[in-house]
């Protein structure tokens, strides 16, 4: 291929024609971009707030989640346990119901 | 005092847009509207289309603009010439051109190759013969003989090295030469 050709080619390519665009092409963008909301990127912290802001609940019902909760916890801790104490009494409840021949 | 938008830089106005900025969005386009249409033209040769891609591109930037990100591309322009680019490849898929039978004559024989080549019609046969090319040799012609997009730049664009980027551009102008023949 000749260095005339490579030049003259180069000529022709640079010489594509262009339609001209529309004269309010760019006001169009402008517009319809008015009309369109942004994609939010949030972070986790904030789609939490965003899920409690969501749930919205009345004081009272927290206010009662917070008893209920709170007594299950307490219920929970003051459960009896299985200790030294605990199996001396029922032992010694064994023997005195063995000896009065109730068993 | 009011902002002049149009001194600012395109990554201050990006992060301006990021902010939910409209006149910062409205200074973006007006700035480059015409060179991504070029571009688009250049690609589709359908001025309703070109408008469409561009128009798209541009509000897809609105609608999430933190898909560009300064740190891993360093011009907005050379990120978004590749989203039009794209935009432009995926709009040809969608609407494929005429295939070109390769044993079929292209022009008719003419005294003067440069008054035929004025010719509208040897003027769509050039088109023609472009989008004949394989999509990445159309992309890097596309994009070098676009106005102020420099060959590293177009590399750049399409991800690759110069060194392939001018591999591409050399076989589209020998098969652009071969089907130009005699306008050469």
């Amino acid at each position: 291929m000749s260095q005339h050709e490579d030049e003259k080619l180069d000529a022709i390519l640079r010489s594509r024609r262009t339609e001209a665009p529309s004269s309010d092409l760019a006001a169009r963008i402008i517009f319809k971009a008015q009309g369109r909301a942004q994609v939010q990127n949030v972070s986790l912290w904030q789609s939490l707030r965003q899920v409690l802001v969501d749930l919205h609940l009345p004081k009272p019902a927290y206010v009662l989640a917070a008893t209920l909760i709170l007594g299950i916890v307490l219920g929970f801790s003051t459960a009896p346990s299985n200790d030294s104490t605990t199996d001396l009494y029922s032992a010694s409840a064994q023997a005195f119901l063995d000896d009065e021949g109730l068993l | 005092m009011p902002v002049a938008w149009p001194d600012k830089d395109d990554s201050e106005l990006l992060a301006l847009v990021q902010h939910g900025s409209h006149p910062a969005f409205t200074a973006l386009v007006e700035r480059h509207t015409e060179q991504f249409y070029r571009l688009a033209f250049r690609f589709l040769q359908n001025r309703a289309a070109a408008e469409d891609v561009v128009q798209d591109a541009f509000l897809k930037l609105w609608e999430d603009p933190g898909k560009w990100q300064p740190d891993k591309n360093s011009k907005f322009t050379t990120w978004f010439y590749r989203v039009v680019v794209n935009l432009c490849l995926d709009w040809q898929k969608r609407k494929r051109p005429l295939e070109l039978n390769e044993d079929m004559p292209l022009v008719e024989e003419r005294a003067t190759a440069d008054q035929a080549m004025l010719h509208h019609e040897e003027k769509n046969i050039l088109e023609q013969a472009i989008a004949a090319l394989p999509e990445r040799q159309r992309t890097a012609l596309n994009l070098c003989f676009d106005e102020g997009v420099s060959n590293q730049e177009a590399a750049d664009i399409m991800g690759i090295n110069l060194k392939a980027l001018q591999s591409l551009l050399m076989r589209a102008k020998t098969t652009l030469k071969k089907r130009l023949k005699i306008y050469l």
